[in-house]
């Protein structure tokens, strides 16, 4: 009992790197936070952790329940982490083979200021399709190019709300509108 | 032992080992058998505790799934504290149970272990009996636990009040520690202590 409660640094602990302080310190950054290894198909949480997919993806199958950062217990979802993607990542063995292949990147295409470049319509083309022919009317398609517009403000913010409020109005004032036409 | 959980704790062995904690003598940490599936580690009673020059062991079991599930862990030295069974050690800890987070190690579970004895939580206790003294009667709660940190982890506090009645029912043919918890949980009322072993 006693003696194996003495605490020994065992040089023969495997795994041994013969790295500089320096390098090792640089390594631990790029440490999956499970593994404790480099790594591997590496994501990133919303709250910054790093993770290799395949233990990311064995902790969330773990407790379907109760989802959260192993490090910081943030609320996180499979949806909600970005891959990393580092240069000659690409290896002969695949290990997404033996766990669902890791989320994909979110491209957003980058905002083009010159409006629609394809057709040259200029800026803040819009388009609107309808068959008026009531009651038909309500197959009506928009075709919005471009889109100019400015885009729904962030959610939880007062422009958020009132933008809501507004569209709830026009929506009601749309129903009464048909309700109007029917029975006038 | 499936491959993760073995690399794991080999990496954490070697990191815990150089770890300031390790070398300031706060945890110790060592091995049981070569699969790396059973540990055994120690933690000093912290400063300005009953607990304070005791050091307590640890039996430490890595399960297959570890990191994903958590180490079973309960203290071999017994131990006075409401978050910990007086009888068979087991500990009642969050994180140990439904709080585990993968990104916890050995190293962090020690130090919130050693946490747990500066701070009880008598409102979630894992001995009933030791939690009721906590919360009723501190001063009692203080001198027990400083007794049982003398007498099983080598702490310096000598509890001459207790020794002496241990050692009153010794002379009545009772067993030591039978005695020593008899005493403890009856708030070292002798008469008490002794109605419950002999009624």
């Amino acid at each position: 009992m006693a003696e194996t409660s003495q605490a020994r640094a065992s040089p023969s602990a495997p795994g041994g790197d013969a790295g500089g302080e320096e390098d090792k310190h640089d390594e631990r950054m790029l440490e999956c936070n499970i593994c404790l290894d480099t790594a591997r198909d590496a994501v990133v949480s919303m709250c910054g952790h790093l993770f290799c997919w395949p233990c990311l993806h064995q902790w969330l199958e773990t407790r379907p329940s109760r989802q959260v950062c192993p490090v910081c217990k943030a609320a996180i979802s499979r949806e909600k982490v970005i891959p990393l993607y580092g240069r000659g990542n690409t290896k002969q063995e695949d290990p997404r083979n033996k766990v669902p292949p890791r989320p994909a990147g979110q491209r957003t295409e980058p905002e083009s200021t010159s409006g629609f470049p394809g057709f040259g319509f200029g800026e803040g083309f819009h388009m609107s399709f309808g068959i008026g022919a009531f009651p038909f009317g309500i197959f009506t398609s928009t075709f919005n190019f471009g889109d100019p517009r400015p885009s729904a403000a962030p959610r939880g913010t007062a422009q958020f709300e009132e933008e809501q409020f507004l569209s709830k109005i026009f929506l009601w004032v749309a129903i009464l509108f048909v309700l109007w036409l029917v029975f006038a | 032992m499936a491959n993760i959980a073995a690399k794991r704790i080999k990496r954490e062995f070697k990191e815990i080992m150089k770890s300031e904690e390790v070398i300031g003598g706060s945890i110790k940490l060592g091995l049981v058998n070569e699969n790396w599936t059973e540990l055994k580690g120690e933690i000093a009673g912290p400063v300005d505790t009953p607990y304070e020059g005791g050091t307590f062991l640890l039996e430490i079991k890595v399960p297959e799934t570890y990191p994903f599930n958590p180490p079973k862990i309960r203290f071999l030295t017994k131990i006075w504290h409401p978050n910990v069974s007086s009888v068979t050690g087991a500990i009642c800890l969050d994180i140990l149970k439904d709080q585990w987070a993968a990104a916890l190690t050995l190293r962090t579970v020690l130090l919130s272990l050693q946490a747990l004895l500066s701070a009880g939580e008598p409102n979630d206790p894992q001995d009933a009996v030791v939690a009721k003294q906590f919360r009723e009667n501190p001063r009692l709660f203080t001198m027990t636990a400083r007794h049982w940190t003398n007498v099983y982890a080598g702490g310096p506090n000598i509890v001459h009040e207790c020794n002496s009645k241990v050692q009153r029912m010794l002379d009545m043919g009772i067993d030591e520690h039978q005695a020593r918890v008899a005493l403890s949980s009856y708030d070292w009322d002798l008469e008490r202590a002794t109605e419950q072993l002999f009624g």
